[in-house]
């Protein structure tokens, strides 16, 4: 009896301290929700208050009807749906054989792919504009696509290696018997179980570079600026307008947010492995 | 050559050829370049002078400044994102039931992008309308929302731009400590509890050994992104109040970008990516190694 009831007590310390420790990293962000909400001119009131008084979306009218962060939004994505696809176009094949056919030149491959996540963004991204600059790919969607391709590869390849490592090879064995080639079996057999593990590379290759800042203000001007850069923008150009850099923020960051929960378990599991084989 | 051969050749060449283009090439320039004068406002300079630009940049004030509080800011940043992260999963794996709703809402700030990241901080920790303060005056810790100027404040501003950072990778810590916990077999700590071992004995004797590959992992994955870290610290201060937060990623950036010096920016590049190379190594060697030794 002594006992149950003294482990109740700790359950209910352990309980409560994972409730405030949760709470508290939420509410940076929750509070972020609250402003961006809140009338333009609420904003910067002083002292501040964490829930709106009156709500208002006038915050984000203003940054929707602007002529400038729509079209980054639309930037931001072209430049990350050619990455996603360019990066798991080159990195599957390479990382189903480099778990599935060992040798030399796979081990090396791997290794460097993992150096490669080493690399600082800003030593790439100075020879990045370099090659851009003679290549006349500047401030292009081809020109940033391939420097985020540099840092999405990588990625992508860890964790394919990842899923892949889960795949028996008996599977090709079987496969190969029935008379098909490789590439047969690779294409009909292996690839068609591997799809949630690939939709999970694909998302995160997408975020990495939806989330991308460093490139996109090196390589890029006027005609391509992504989203972020509109978004630290706000800054200067409108002078501290943090109503509707708060409203942006949240467009720019929420659609990830839904997503990611939605796939909560995937993600997760994809994440932590990655990051341990990694 | 084998038709095995030919087709792993066939598999990896797409991707040997991206990375060769994007990566290998690139960082060959980068060394390159780093043994020329190069301006790239007045595009005629170009002339070889070998390891000046090393000897300017291991010379110059401002590098050296920059260098050392790249190391302030990720050390700080390391302790408490990995202090906090692994009590959070202690605490998720010690919670009687499934602690599944705590580690969902505990993954929000990873799925935000740094840049929202570091423009939410920046409004929390920003002067007088930084709802920080305004807390910490509610708790009594400070009695004037004005007392501490996070980020204008030379002396503190490169621990205020962290913050960003420890609470967007806490969760990152957490989850793959989890993970790590989850795995370590349930008879190891109930055969140390039946040999007598208290709580704290049982976390310092068996726990944390297994741990160390996990914990290599997240110091070496963590410690290099933190030593990286450019726009979170960007879009909070743009690396002022004069330069008290330009950290080296940024001190490169502004002589690539602000002065056009492309071989000096290059030749910092250079040597960014050998401690860099370099540090992981040791921390991979120090910390895995000895569990499979």
């Amino acid at each position: 009896m002594r006992s149950a009831r003294r482990f109740n007590l700790n359950g209910m310390v352990i309980n409560a301290a994972a409730l405030v420790l949760v709470l508290s990293y939420a509410l940076p962000y929750v509070y972020l929700l609250m402003t961006s909400i809140k009338p333009a001119a609420d904003v910067q009131q002083i002292p501040p208050s964490f829930f709106p008084v009156v709500i208002s979306f006038e915050n984000f009218r203003d940054v929707l009807q602007s002529s400038i962060l729509p079209r980054a939004f639309a930037s931001s994505l072209m430049v990350a749906v050619l990455t996603t696809i360019l990066s798991l176009a080159v990195a599957v094949p390479a990382a189903y054989v480099a778990t599935h056919y060992r040798r030399r030149i796979t081990t090396l491959f791997l290794l460097f792919a993992l150096v490669t996540r080493m690399v600082p963004s800003v030593s790439l991204g100075v020879p990045l504009f370099q090659l851009l600059k003679s290549l006349g790919l500047l401030d292009t969607v081809p020109g940033l696509v391939l420097a985020h391709t540099s840092a999405a590869v990588p990625l992508a390849l860890l964790l394919m290696a990842a899923f892949f490592e889960g795949v028996p090879k008996d599977l090709e064995e079987a496969a190969r018997m029935d008379g098909c080639t490789r590439f047969q079996a690779f294409l009909k057999v292996i690839l068609p179980i591997m799809t949630g593990g690939i939709a999970v590379t694909a998302l995160f290759t997408f975020i990495t570079s939806w989330n991308e800042f460093l490139y996109a203000l090196l390589l890029t001007s006027e005609a391509t600026k992504t989203a972020p850069i509109v978004i630290a923008e706000y800054n200067s150009v409108y002078g501290l307008a943090w109503g509707a850099m708060t409203a942006a923020a949240v467009l720019y960051s929420l659609p990830v947010i839904i997503v990611t929960l939605a796939l909560q378990k995937q993600i997760v599991g994809g994440l932590t492995f990655g990051a341990v084989k990694g | 050559m084998s038709g095995e051969d030919r087709f792993v050749l066939c598999m990896l060449a797409p991707a040997l050829a991206i990375l060769g283009l994007l990566v290998a090439y690139p960082v060959g320039l980068l060394v390159f370049d780093s043994f020329f004068k190069v301006d790239t406002i007045t595009p005629h300079i170009r002339e070889w002078i070998g390891l000046k630009n090393y000897i300017d940049a291991l010379t110059s004030k401002r590098v050296a400044e920059s260098a050392f509080r790249t190391i302030q800011y990720s050390i700080f940043a390391l302790f408490f994102e990995f202090t906090f992260g692994f009590c959070a999963a202690l605490l998720f794996t010690a919670l009687p039931g499934k602690s599944r709703w705590h580690r969902t809402i505990f993954t929000l700030p990873l799925m935000v992008p740094p840049i929202v990241a570091g423009l939410l901080w920046r409004f929390l920790l920003v002067g007088n309308i930084g709802i920080l303060n305004y807390g910490l005056v509610h708790l009594g810790v400070i009695s004037d929302p004005d007392a501490i100027a996070w980020l204008s404040d030379e002396d503190i501003v490169i621990y205020s731009v962290s913050f960003a950072d420890i609470w967007l990778t806490t969760s990152f810590v957490a989850l793959v400590s989890y993970a790590g916990l989850t795995n370590i077999p349930k008879d190891l700590l109930e055969a140390a509890r039946i040999d007598g071992a208290n709580a704290f004995q049982r976390f310092w004797h068996v726990t944390l050994p297994l741990m160390r590959p996990v914990i290599a992992v997240v110091v070496i994955v963590r410690g290099v992104d933190a030593a990286k870290t450019f726009d979170l610290i960007w879009i909070q201060t743009q690396g002022g109040p004069n330069h008290a937060s330009e950290v080296f990623s940024m001190n490169i950036y502004q002589r690539m970008m602000r002065f056009g010096d492309l071989g000096e920016a290059s030749a910092s590049g250079t040597l960014f990516l050998i401690v860099m190379m370099v540090l992981a190594a040791a921390a991979y060697w120090k910390i895995w190694r000895p569990v499979h030794a």
